[in-house]
């Protein structure tokens, strides 16, 4: 992964300056960092708290009173009332936090955790993250900066922008670079905060503009910068995930100076190099070196291997009841078929054997006799028919049968 | 950064362009084709994208590739297409020839879409429609309050009564009431300046009789004196203090009358 060649970042130049011919500065492996929101928002989340000042409830609110309780036998609750008299306030609750100007429920103290700690190396980590997320437009365009005049991402500008002293001028170079857009986005956003936050000395919000970024200690770039509303500015080696991801959003806006960008590298360290600046600290290893799906899956070398595609579906067989279905049985039992045509056979000469058996043992009748039984059996028939009244077709309607 | 990760950071975190509805997620942004918070359809999470826009009834086809992505003021390429529809469906296939089909589909679909609302709104133009006026409504508000307080101050009942009396003395309404009006006048001028009541309660010389045990006693002093006297004849005591009682009652009540 390292041995990737590093692509070149141009080096815009503010007028005035002396044309170059620097072919530009490598990105820093910092930039290629894997981009974890969940780690940002984490942090984030806990860095957030670490600038909080405590609130509490006085200590005695709700109990400078002497009261006590009256028991019981006096029709009253048993809550403590104050004592005394000649005051409406005789004889009231007191100390609950259910009395009237009695103590809350559970008084805030200012013993509460406020700060929250983070491993060293999750900090590190965070910020490496949302560094990477600001090199990638598409990002920044989602968290709502006004990018589209930019010429090239990440910005990088000449170091003369860290000898401007005044704000006209930072005003007219941002203007230059394409950046004034976001800048007058911010300034245009200033309005009252809603809430009580407005009588707290948080009066004011606006939107986020670019974050400028420098190399040198004790740059003038600062005061230059500083009166832009929503343009914050930082030194590379104090950079803050609060102003990299504010409101735990990746991708701010950020200029950086040339000495700035070239910084990086050694803040930072790369993926084997540990960084100078920190102890210790190497990048932090994304999972995929590819994160393209898409683009793996379609691969040669994974398509040459892959099965193709299935489309049939291959149901269960619905079981059948050996007991009932003779296929079932014929599967468990392959003698089945001939025990069961042997049986059938056998019955058949069994039932053709008793027959014959009965016949002779019978007597034979003559001739005679067999002709007179028969024409008996026949006159039999006929009787049957003609008392069957439901041939007429007057019984029929009558009986109302129908044949 | 691979279009996997930027969608992931987009729909599963924050995207600025996303907008929420509870008929589905909308996607805000003006480069979208379909106009729907989609994997396919993000510009911002696919590298090769294109679409149609619309400057003033000219219609533009824009595409950006995964090679200027780096470059935001390049990124967007622009093509002018002809008003005619089928050319511009050539020049389409032309230019988006070896493009995914689904996207190239989307593209003809908005095309398509924005001729027909672009006749639409051409022959709209031609007629005549009326503009809506908003009015603010803080004005409604407040003169429908004026008109009732005009309302009530106006006493619209006591000048109708006022007029139609004024009228009945003219004799607009011809005798149907038969007033001697001069007569009527002067009694009415003769109580204004009387005022007193003439009719008045007399309740002197009458004597109420009521029974004893609905009386309120007031001077319960007086019946304590008679408490020794229960031993003799209870008939007569009781008849005393009936009539007892009684003229103290009667005395209570011209008390109460003075």
């Amino acid at each position: 992964m390292a041995t990737t060649a590093r692509p070149l970042v141009s080096v815009k130049a503010l007028d005035g300056d002396m044309a170059t011919d620097a072919a530009g500065v490598p990105m820093p492996h910092v930039m290629k960092a894997p981009i974890r929101p969940d780690v940002i928002t984490f942090v984030h989340r806990l860095v957030s708290c670490n600038s909080r000042q405590p609130y509490a409830v006085s200590r005695k609110a709700g109990h400078q009173t002497s009261a006590e309780s009256w028991g019981t036998g006096r029709a009253v609750s048993r809550i403590p009332r104050v004592g005394g008299g000649g005051t409406h306030r005789a004889g009231q609750g007191a100390f609950g936090n259910m009395c009237r100007g009695g103590r809350m429920f559970a008084p805030t103290r200012i013993w509460r955790k406020w700060h929250r700690r983070v491993n060293v190396r999750l900090r590190r980590v965070a910020v490496a993250s949302a560094l990477a997320a600001t090199a990638v437009p598409a990002i920044v365009t989602a968290r709502g900066h006004r990018i589209e005049s930019v010429p090239e991402f990440p910005l990088v500008v000449s170091d003369s922008a860290e000898g401007i002293e005044k704000t006209a001028q930072a005003i007219k170079v941002l203007k230059q670079l394409g950046a004034y857009a976001d800048a007058e986005k911010a300034k245009q956003s200033v309005g009252i905060r809603p809430g009580k936050g407005k009588m707290r000395n948080r009066r004011y919000i606006n939107r986020k503009g670019p974050l400028i970024v420098y190399g040198t200690e004790g740059s003038k770039i600062v005061k230059a910068f500083r009166n832009l509303p929503g343009v914050d500015v930082a030194n590379v080696e104090r950079l803050n995930l609060l102003d990299l991801a504010p409101g735990g959003h990746l991708g701010r806006f950020v200029i950086w100076t040339e000495s700035a960008f070239k910084k990086l590298d050694e803040v930072y360290g790369s993926f084997e190099a540990s960084s100078s600046k920190k102890k210790g600290f190497v990048l932090p290893r994304p999972k995929m070196t590819n994160a393209d799906l898409g683009r793996l899956i379609n691969s040669d070398e994974v398509q040459s291997v892959v099965k193709p595609i299935n489309k049939e579906v291959k149901r269960r067989e619905a079981r059948k009841n050996p007991l009932k279905n003779a296929a079932a049985v014929l599967k468990l039992n392959p003698y089945f078929g001939t025990a069961r045509r042997m049986a059938v056979l056998a019955e058949a000469a069994r039932v053709k054997a008793r027959k014959e058996k009965i016949n002779s043992k019978r007597t034979k009748l003559s001739e005679e006799a067999s002709k007179i039984k028969a024409a008996g059996k026949a006159w039999y028939q006929t009787m049957i028919s003609d008392s069957d009244y439901t041939e007429f077709d007057v019984f029929s309607k009558w009986l109302g049968v129908s044949q | 950064m691979s279009d996997d990760v930027i969608w992931h950071c987009i729909r599963h975190n924050h995207c600025s362009f996303m907008a929420k509805i509870e008929t589905g997620i909308f996607c805000r942004n003006p480069y979208n084709a379909t106009g729907i918070c989609n994997r396919s359809s993000c510009p911002l999470a696919n590298s090769r994208y294109a679409t149609i826009r619309d400057h003033d009834g000219v219609f533009y086809l824009y595409m950006k590739t995964a090679e200027r992505a780096h470059l935001p003021k390049k990124l967007w390429e622009r093509v002018k297409l002809p008003r005619n529809y089928e050319k511009a469906m050539e020049i389409i296939n032309k230019h988006l020839e070896f493009w995914p089909k689904l996207l190239v589909h989307k593209i003809k679909q908005r095309l398509t879409k924005m001729t027909q609302y672009r006749i639409r709104m051409r022959r709209l133009q031609l007629k005549v429609r009326e503009k809506i006026m908003t009015v603010p409504r803080k004005k409604t508000q407040r003169d429908l309050r004026r008109l009732d307080k005009a309302e009530k101050a106006a006493q619209l009942d006591k000048s109708i009564e006022s007029e139609l009396k004024e009228r009945l003395r003219k004799g607009v309404y011809g005798e149907i009431y038969n007033f001697p009006f001069k007569q009527f006048d002067t009694i009415l001028d003769m109580e204004k300046d009387d005022l007193a009541p003439e009719i008045e309660e007399e309740e002197e010389g009458e004597i109420e009789y009521v029974e004893g045990d609905d009386i309120e006693m007031g001077d319960m002093d007086d019946m304590e004196d008679f408490e020794g006297f229960g031993d003799e004849d209870d008939i007569l005591l009781d008849k005393m203090v009936t009539q007892y009682s009684s003229a103290n009652c009667q005395s209570n009540l011209h008390k109460n009358i003075k």
